[in-house]
């Protein structure tokens, strides 16, 4: 959090992990057991998110602007419970609802900078065509202001929000079968 | 996913070029050329370790997990693992990702005929019941995460797969929306020379 100027998010009451906390899974759940089995694929998980989404220097992709992509790919992949953290958090970044449209109906809501727009087109682009890409799109970036590391960064946000929508759609099928 | 342009799969080993400046191009940090030296598993897929490291948290975690991911002791078998990787990156589209994780797929099942066919002929080709439980289990959930649902978990089920080996058939096909999402937008596969990869 050393070169924002922006608030943190809230911290999350309860439960700590973000996957279990989407999942609903309680401690010494059924669920809960099974993913103990994987520690290490919990621990990395939830290093991932805090990685690109609570960073301890987040460069030159603000905390508003990872919160603002996060909410675009879970509106297009769509996870519901991810879409929804994401709400709340831009909401306590100071998004109002408007703010919020711009990015879920991103780009027939209210007019954004060209910044983020080229933002979500990209973040659009990654979450449902990844084969279709080009070099022209980093290009644009580019040109959006955006260097190397803000690329690379915006990439794995995308890429790692796909993952946990995967990774909670799995766990709901164990708990429905349940 | 558009399937009108099938990409050329293939499993010769392919080098990763990269769309934008690797942190070797502008001079890395210690600590960057460090992660690099360690995560990278060959020379053919340096620049993408290389342009990861530009953001290095998120380079540390995600190795982390992937190796957790793939190479986890128990449950799922390696090689249905590998196939979950596969089909996810044949969905996907991605050429480089589908080469080294049909190769490693080659490498534990010795059927040449079944990645010969998943290449060719795309995730619906002819496959036995357990391969196609694990396929059609990670097409879905690549495709449609939201519209899985406990049915789709019933072929694994019949094929006798746990929990356990849900969950990582889950985590491995997870692995690659992440994976094939860098791999294919942050540069590309093309021929490389003779040197057999060791990883991606």
């Amino acid at each position: 959090m050393a070169n924002t100027t922006e608030p943190a998010p809230p911290a999350d009451a309860g439960i700590p992990d973000p996957i279990d906390r989407l999942a609903g899974i309680a401690p010494d759940s059924p669920l809960a057991r099974l993913r103990a089995q994987r520690p290490e694929v919990a621990r990395h998980a939830a290093g991932s998110y805090l990685a690109l989404l609570e960073p301890d220097d987040p460069g030159g992709v603000s905390r508003r602007e990872r919160e603002a992509i996060a909410l675009r790919v879970a509106v297009l992949t769509p996870s519901p419970s991810i879409a929804e953290r994401h709400r709340a958090r831009l909401r306590a970044l100071g998004a109002d609802d408007v703010a919020l449209a711009a990015i879920e109906q991103f780009p027939h809501g209210a007019a954004l900078a060209p910044r983020e727009a080229a933002i979500l087109r990209h973040t659009d682009r990654l979450t449902l065509e990844p084969g279709a890409a080009t070099p022209a799109q980093i290009a644009e970036l580019k040109v959006a202001g955006l260097g190397p590391r803000d690329i690379v960064t915006i990439a794995q946000l995308i890429a790692y929000l796909s993952f946990e929508a995967r990774v909670l759609a799995g766990l709901r099928l164990l708990a429905e079968e349940a | 996913m558009s399937t009108a342009e099938r990409p050329p799969f293939t499993l010769d080993v392919l080098r990763w070029r990269p769309w934008l400046e690797t942190v070797d191009d502008v001079g890395p940090t210690p600590e960057q050329a460090a992660v690099v030296d360690q995560v990278a598993p060959s020379p053919e897929s340096r620049p993408y370790y290389a342009t990861l490291a530009h953001d290095l948290p998120a380079l540390r975690e995600r190795t982390a997990l992937f190796n957790a991911i793939m190479y986890g002791p128990r449950g799922a078998r390696r090689a249905d693992r590998e196939l979950a990787s596969t089909a996810a990156s044949l969905v996907n589209g991605c050429v480089y990702c589908t080469s080294v994780h049909a190769r490693r797929y080659l490498e534990l099942t010795k059927d040449s005929a079944v990645v010969g066919r998943l290449l060719d002929e795309g995730v619906g080709t002819d496959l036995g019941e357990r391969e196609r439980a694990v396929v059609d289990y990670a097409v879905k959930l690549t495709d449609d995460p939201a519209g899985v649902t406990a049915a789709d978990l019933a072929p694994l089920r019949r094929a006798g797969f746990s929990d356990l080996e849900i969950l990582d058939i889950t985590h491995a096909t997870a692995m690659f929306a992440w994976a094939n999402r860098l791999m294919q937008t942050l540069g590309e596969g093309e021929p490389a020379g003779d040197p057999p990869a060791q990883g991606g």
